[in-house]
Order: structure tokens, then sequence, then C-alpha cells
């Protein structure tokens, strides 16, 4: 079968690496090695820069109506309609432990794919641009306690936080059928 | 002669071969058609089985089938280059060949091996499903029993057979025949048939009609044990053939039978009585009249002539049929849900249209159309749906063999009979029903059934029924499962679930709640398996499972007589009726087909019972649940008029109490993605028109909540 897109994001970084080095077999063959650039999404939250991986933006669209869902925990603003898809969406500021969103039109939703059919969006003020990095200027964000940002780059004159996806929304399988008995089951705040 | 095929592939090469597989895609197909064929080997494994417990005899085209059915194994496996299962199912072929022709007997030690070989297929095939490649882990296996099938094959004991000669059977006759019909003239003689050749001739531009014809006529009471053409006396536009037959009836007999022109019969042998009777075990239990019943494992059912069933039958029945990846089912229901919406939405435009005087007229001329797309929408909905829908045979022929399997490895052997192997449910739900059900009847075997002695102690029969029926009652399908075991002990139920903590000691509850609590996890994680309860581990599993699928499941049981489970399930998942109702600022959705009744009710209607609300409905108690309480919405407070939607799931009933009632609707349930799963009391969620996303209700789940929740006293 054919597909144009690659269909998960490792898939993405395979066909990014072959077309990098057929290109520079085209070219000549130059004999220096091509850095390894990354592509990164840029938004803003309250002021600050955030990014994610190109690789895992399936789209960027328009607040729109968000439907609230029963108990869930504060951090799930609800979902949204994406051309007949229903797709949940995260209050990335409160994952992020800056307080709660306030969504007006003016916001933008991100919607991520990671592997194996996951998505979800997530909510942002506004978005930038892609900024192109070489690997090399990407450091691990140790030291800082950011329980989201897993690396940190610079752009410019700020510092720009790099989203760990695994931790802002892919492991996270909170499971809301426990309350059989009622009073013990907890959503998460 | 048959040719001992020289390609050995060996046992010892891996059991994928080291090419580079050209990716899933292949490997799909190779799983799914040798599945395919597995099944039917599986079912026909099983019928061979019982064949030869009943009458110590089996039915030759049934080993034609299988041992077709393994030939076909082996040329996939070949195809798809599996080159150990391949050599697996190259030994399963041999030995059906044996026994087709009748050089191994129905009892020798090697047929068991048979049922082993195609369950380690089976296992290969899911590991090959799963890796994309190599089994490696079951090579030995493969190997190990690769090895006993050539033993058995090398050790088996030729079946001997009776003299030919002496027949009256002309030598070159004789010599036209192949093995296989060497081995049916004899099998027949050994019956004691009567041994006849009917002459006939054809016009050759219809022969081929009029032989098959002739055949079907000859089967209705017999064999036909080879067709040849022969020399006769017919001018150039006519064909002679002869064809050889036993068959239970006489010479005279069948010629008045024949009555076809240019046709005689002449006797070659006359029949006799079989030596010994055929052992026909008695048909054991009661025949309930009048219900149809199927009984998997009785060939009586299957074949209503004496004869076995043409060939030619099976192959139209096969062409008739056409296989379709199930994913593409669901993407024409996608499509349909949308093209759903959309006539909804063209609906509103319409309404909006007429509204304004402008453009009434416009909006009069839109909503004719809409009312066109609509009747042509529902046929094709319906036609869609029902491409999905499967009848539950395929499940009872499940359960038939789980409960064979169950009588070997338990000794115990119940009477299992199936009714309502018609009735239809989506593939989708028959797929995921098997696991749970299998679980329930193997309960019953293993702790509602008593052992034989115990049974006729109690007064009981010895062998005990377990029954499984399927019906559809409005937009559900129901499956009993009941046995007349010795049913539950309410009294040690209370006792254990007292003991594990779910309920306290002074709890009342009815026969009936405390019937249930084997549903609750912690109830069957505590136990060990017991002899004095009916039902055994496992069951909050199968709830959960059901609960999946929209479905619920309950029991009931008297002690000493047995016990009922029964299943409840929607028909589809895919597109359904949808009451939406506002509650504060929110909307919802509920699946109308569990929806009884709306009433509007006033504050004062609704009365206070152990801490729970209830409405006097026509005389009955109607428990209620406020739908902003159940899902922490604010909404209009106690004082404000509220309607009722009743809710029906199985016997049981809710009153949600909701602030609006705002009409129906078509949709069509999507599940929602996104990192937060299993939303209690959410089965997913639609879109109306163009706005928002709106949530299905999940009835099963908040109806069993509401009627679980216990209030503080």
């Amino acid at each position: 079968m054919s597909e144009s897109r690659p269909e998960t994001a490792e898939q993405g970084r395979e066909w990014e690496a072959l077309a990098r080095g057929a290109a520079k077999d085209l070219l000549g063959g130059s004999r220096e090695p091509i850095e390894m650039q990354r592509e990164l999404l840029v938004f803003g939250l309250d002021r600050a820069a955030y990014a994610v991986s190109v690789e895992h933006v399936r789209e960027i669209v328009r607040m729109r109506e968000l439907t609230p869902i029963p108990r869930a925990p504060a951090w799930l603003l609800g979902v949204v309609s994406l051309r007949g898809e229903i797709v949940e969406v995260l209050d990335l500021r409160r994952r992020l432990g800056l307080g709660a969103s306030t969504p007006d039109r003016s916001n933008r939703i991100v919607v991520l794919h990671g592997d194996v059919d996951r998505v979800a969006g997530l909510l942002v003020d506004s978005v930038s641009e892609v900024h192109r990095v070489p690997e090399e200027a990407i450091l691990p964000a140790q030291g800082l306690d950011l329980a989201s940002v897993g690396e940190i780059c610079t752009r410019g004159d700020e510092f720009v936080s790099i989203l760990d996806l695994d931790r802002v929304l892919g492991v996270v399988e909170v499971d809301l059928a426990d309350r059989s008995s009622g009073e013990t089951g907890d959503a998460d705040g | 002669m048959a040719d001992r095929r020289t390609d050995r592939h060996g046992a010892g090469s891996p059991v994928a071969s080291s090419h580079e597989r050209t990716g899933g895609q292949d490997t799909r197909e190779f799983v799914s058609e040798a599945e395919d064929t597995l099944e039917q080997m599986r079912e026909s494994l099983s019928r061979l089985h019982d064949q030869r417990a009943e009458a110590g005899e089996v039915d030759p085209d049934l080993v034609n089938r299988l041992f077709r059915a393994a030939h076909s194994l082996k040329g996939l496996a070949g195809m798809f280059e599996f080159d150990a299962v391949g050599a697996l199912a190259h030994r399963l072929e041999d030995i059906l060949d044996g026994l087709r022709l009748g050089r191994i007997a129905i009892d020798s030690p090697v047929v068991p091996l048979l049922d082993e070989g195609v369950a380690l297929f089976a296992a290969a095939l899911s590991r090959i499903e799963q890796s994309g490649s190599g089994t490696t882990d079951l090579e030995t296996s493969v190997r190990e029993i690769v090895a006993r099938l050539e033993r058995g094959l090398a050790a088996s004991p030729v079946a001997s057979g009776e003299g030919l000669d002496g027949l009256g059977l002309a030598d070159s006759e004789l010599r036209a025949l192949t093995e296989y019909e060497e081995h049916r003239l004899r099998e027949n003689l050994r019956q004691g048939r009567h041994l006849s050749r009917v002459e006939t001739t054809f016009e050759i531009s219809a022969f081929e009609d009029g032989l098959a014809e002739i055949s079907a006529a000859i089967r209705e009471v017999g064999e036909v044990v080879s067709t040849l053409p022969s020399p006769g006396p017919a001018p150039e536009s006519q064909i002679c053939f002869a064809l050889l037959v036993g068959t239970d009836v006489s010479a005279e007999h069948l010629a008045e039978r024949l009555d076809f022109p240019d046709t005689r019969v002449v006797s070659i042998q006359e029949g006799r009585p079989p030596a010994a009777p055929a052992p026909k075990s008695a048909a054991g239990g009661h025949e309930p009249a009048g219900e149809v019943e199927t009984r998997f494992g009785d060939r009586s059912a299957e074949h209503e002539s004496a004869g076995p069933v043409p060939e030619i039958e099976s192959l139209r029945s096969i062409s008739e049929t056409v296989r379709v990846d199930i994913r593409k089912l669901d993407e024409l229901m996608n499509l349909v849900g949308e093209l759903v919406i959309q006539r909804n939405a063209i609906e509103d435009v319409a309404l909006r249209l007429n509204q304004n005087p402008g453009t009434a007229r416009i909006g009069a001329e839109l909503g004719k159309v809409h009312k066109a797309i609509d009747r042509k929408l529902k046929s094709l909905q319906s036609g869609v749906l029902d491409v999905r829908m499967v009848p539950m045979r395929q499940v009872f022929e499940k359960l038939s063999r789980v409960a064979r399997r169950l009588h070997r490895d338990l000794g115990k052997d119940p009477e299992v009979n199936f009714k309502g192997a018609d009735t239809e449910l989506d593939k989708l739900i028959v797929e995921q029903l098997v696991d749970p059900l299998v679980h329930v009847v193997r309960n019953a075997f293993d702790h509602a059934l008593e052992p034989s002695e115990e049974r006729v102690a109690a007064g009981k029969s010895p062998r005990g029924t377990i029954g499984v029926s399927a019906f559809q009652r409005g937009n559900h399908v129901v499956i009993e499962v009941e046995d007349d075991g010795r049913g539950m002990d309410v009294e040690s139920i209370r006792a254990e679930a007292v003991s594990s903590g779910l309920i306290g000691e002074q709890e009342q509850l009815t026969k009936k709640e405390i019937l249930n609590l084997v549903f609750q996890a912690g109830f069957s994680t505590a136990r060990e398996v017991s002899s004095t309860s009916g039902r055994g581990v496992g069951m909050d599993v199968v709830r959960n499972n059901l609960a999946e699928m929209g479905g619920m499941v309950e029991v009931t049981s008297e002690a000493g007589s047995g016990t009922t489970v029964t299943i409840t399930l929607p028909i589809t998942l895919a597109i359904i009726q949808a009451l939406i109702v506002g509650v504060g600022d929110e909307r919802f959705a509920i699946p109308l087909n569990a929806v009884l009744e709306t009433l509007a009710v006033e504050p004062s209607q609704i009365l206070h019972s152990e801490g729970r609300e209830i409405l006097n409905l026509r005389g009955e108690p109607l428990l209620l649940r406020r739908l902003g309480e159940e899902f922490e919405i604010p909404c209009g407070g106690p004082e404000a008029r509220q309607f009722a939607v009743v809710l029906g799931l199985g016997d049981q009933r809710l009153g949600l109490l909701v602030d609006r009632l705002q009409g129906q609707q078509d949709t069509v349930i999507k599940p929602i993605k996104g990192p937060v799963q299993q939303i209690r009391g959410i089965a997913g969620a639609t879109q109306l028109g163009d706005r928002g996303a709106i949530l299905v209700i999940d009835v099963s789940s908040v109806v069993t909540d509401a009627t679980r929740r216990r209030e503080a006293a």
C-alpha cells in the first residue's frame, strides 16, 4: 500500500534519515557529515515558549466548541470534533502546573499524534513557527524540576522548553472506571 | 498407489523461511485463509469423533473434506513459505489420505493425533500473526508431532479388504477403479449393501446435466462408487455411462426410482444385513416437543437423506459467499454514519429556510429532497448493517467443541443443547462474545454440574443438561445458559462476600442482589474454587468484557435445581437512534433502544426511601437518579420540574432525571480518542449537525451503578 505519510513518529524519523542520505548522494557527496537537525513547532503559553517535534504534530486548529467530560481530571478540558473525529483536549497550562486556562477564540489547539492511533489536542495560547535546531544545540532539561519538559534549546534570546510527550499525554491512561463502590473511586485532580 | 512425495521439507527447517517477507499484508492473507480452513477442519474433526463414537464408522465425505482441507493448508503454507507448518499439514494430509483410502482404520491410534496436529497448527498460526515471521518456540513441538505422525503412519495396520474377485465385475472394470474407488467398493460390500451397475445413455451435448441428475437420484438411496464412460452401442451423438453403485435398496427398487430414459440397472451382488449392528447411542435426554433444535454432533440433523451430501452442492455454497475484511465493513459503516450526520444538517438548514418567509418555498423544496435522501439512507444503513450480521451458529459450533473438550478433560458428559442458532448479531460483537460465553459454559461444567452419583441420589437424570439459547428481544439479543446442576447457595455466597469485605455483616440484601455479587471483582479473587457454590472464578471478567460491548449479565438460581446466566447485548453498536437530553448547560445523547418511556416529574411526586429517590410509576416503584448528580454537573435545583427518562436493561429499571428533553436523532457513536480512556458512564460521542460533540451515555453502566449504589443509612 502506498502511503505518503509516515505511520508512526519513528517511521517519520527513518524516512527523514533516508531522505537526507539520498539528498547527500545527489549533491555529490560532500565529505562533511550533514548535521542532524530537529524541526520543532514552537508555541506560546503564558509568554513562555514551548515546543514539540514537528513529526508529532498532525494539525493546528482554531479554538472551537469544547464539550466537557463529566468527572474528568481538571487538566482534561473536554473533547472537540475534528471533521467527525472526537478528540480529547488537554489544558497544557494545568498539565505544566501553571494554573488554569480560560479558553477563548484566540487560543489554538495543537493536535498531536503518537504511535498506535494515539491522538490528543493541546490547548495553547498561540503558535509561532517551525524552528530548525541542530541536534547538538538541544540540551537535556536536568536540574529543572519540570515534570513534562524533557529538553531545552534556545531560539534567539529566549529558551524553548521541548515537551516530553510521553509524560504529557501518552502514558496517562487514567481510568475513570473504578466507581464501583461509589465513594472510593477518585478522579485525579 | 499413493505417490510418497519425495520433496520432504523435513521438520528441521526453521518455521519461517529465511527469505524477506514482503510484509504484514502477506502474512495476514495467509493467516486469514489458513484460519478459515483450520476452522472447517476443527468442525469436521469434531463430527468425525461423534460419528466414530456413535456408529463406529465415518461418513466418507467427511474424511474427504478433511483430506482436502489438509491439502489446502499444505499448499497455502508452501506458497507463503512457512515450511515447518507446511510439513505438519503434509503429514496430516497423509494420515487423512490413508484414512479415506481405507489404509488406516478409523480406530487406529494415529487418528487422535489429528486433533493435536490441528491444535498445534492453530497455535503456530497465532504466533505467526503476532510476530509476522518465525515461530521458533514452537519449532520443537512441531518437529515432535511430525515425527510422531510419521511413526504412526509407518506402523498403521492396513485395514483388510474383502476380495473383489468373484463379484462378476469385468477385469477391465476393476482395473479402471482408482484406489479410492476400490476402497469405497470394499466398504460398500463390507456394509452389506446391494451392488449394482447402472447403465445409461445421454446426448453428448447434455451428458453433464444428465449425469448430475442421475447421480443425485442414486445418492438418495446409496452411493456412487464410480462413474465410467462405457463402450456401448450408441449412435455418434450419444455417450454411454456405467455407474457402479452401492445402495440400501435392491436393484429392482433402484430401477423403479431411476425413472430416466435409456437406463437399466443390473444387479452385481445382492446385499446382506451387516454382520454386527452399528451401535447407535440412544439420543440421551428428552426431545422437547415443538421447538426446533439444532444439536451439533448429531449427524442426522445435517443429512436428511441416507446418503452423503453431494459434493456439487457444497462447492456452490462456497462460491455464493464472499469473505470480506471486517475493516472494510467498518469503513463502510463510518461512511454511512457521516452521511447520517450530513442528512441531519440538511434538515436543519431546511428548517431555518422555512422560518424565513422569503426563503420558505426553497425551504419546502429542500425539505422534500431531505425526505427522499432520508428514505434511501435508511435502506443503505440497514443494508450495511445487515452485511455485518452473522448468525450465532458460529459461536454455538465453538461452544460445542469446547463442550467436547471439557468432556474429555473433566469426564463429565452433560447433554448440551443449542437453540436459536439463526439469531444474528454484529460480527464484532460475536467475536468478542465467544470468550465470555466459553467461560460461562466452562463454569457450568466445572462447578454447577454434580457428578452422576450425586445427581442420581438427588433424583435427577445422571447426565445433566446445559442449554444455550439465543433470541432477539427488541433491540437486544439475549443469550441464556441454563443448567440443571446444583444451583447456587445464597447463604454461602453471602458468607463469602462478608468475609471478603464486599458487604457488611448486617446488610440486608435480596436474593437477587446476593446472587449477583458473584460478578464483583473482590468476590472472585477472594474465593477458591468451592464445591458448595454454583459458580467459580472469573465472573467479574465476564461482566467487564460484556460491559465493554454495552451488554450486561445476570444470574438466577434455585439451590438444588439449577442456574441460569442471562446475557443481554445490543444487536449492533453502529448507528443508533438517540434521545437528546439537557442537564444544566450540557447536552447528552441516550441510545433510544434502552429507553422505555419519558415522563414529566414534579418535585412533589418524588418519594424518598432509604436514602434514595423513588417515583410511583403506575403502582410500581421506579428508582430515580439525577443525571446532574451522577455527572457532577450543576443543574436545576430540587424545586425545578424535571423529566424522567425510564431506562430498561434486562430486568432492571432506572428513571434518569434530566432538565430538558430535546428531541431524537440518528447518530453514530464514535470512540473518544485521547489519553483518558474508560470514562465511566460514557459510551462514546457523536456530532450533532454542525455544532460540537455530544457525549453518549453508557446505559448499562449507569443503570448498574445506580442500582448497586447504597447510600449510608
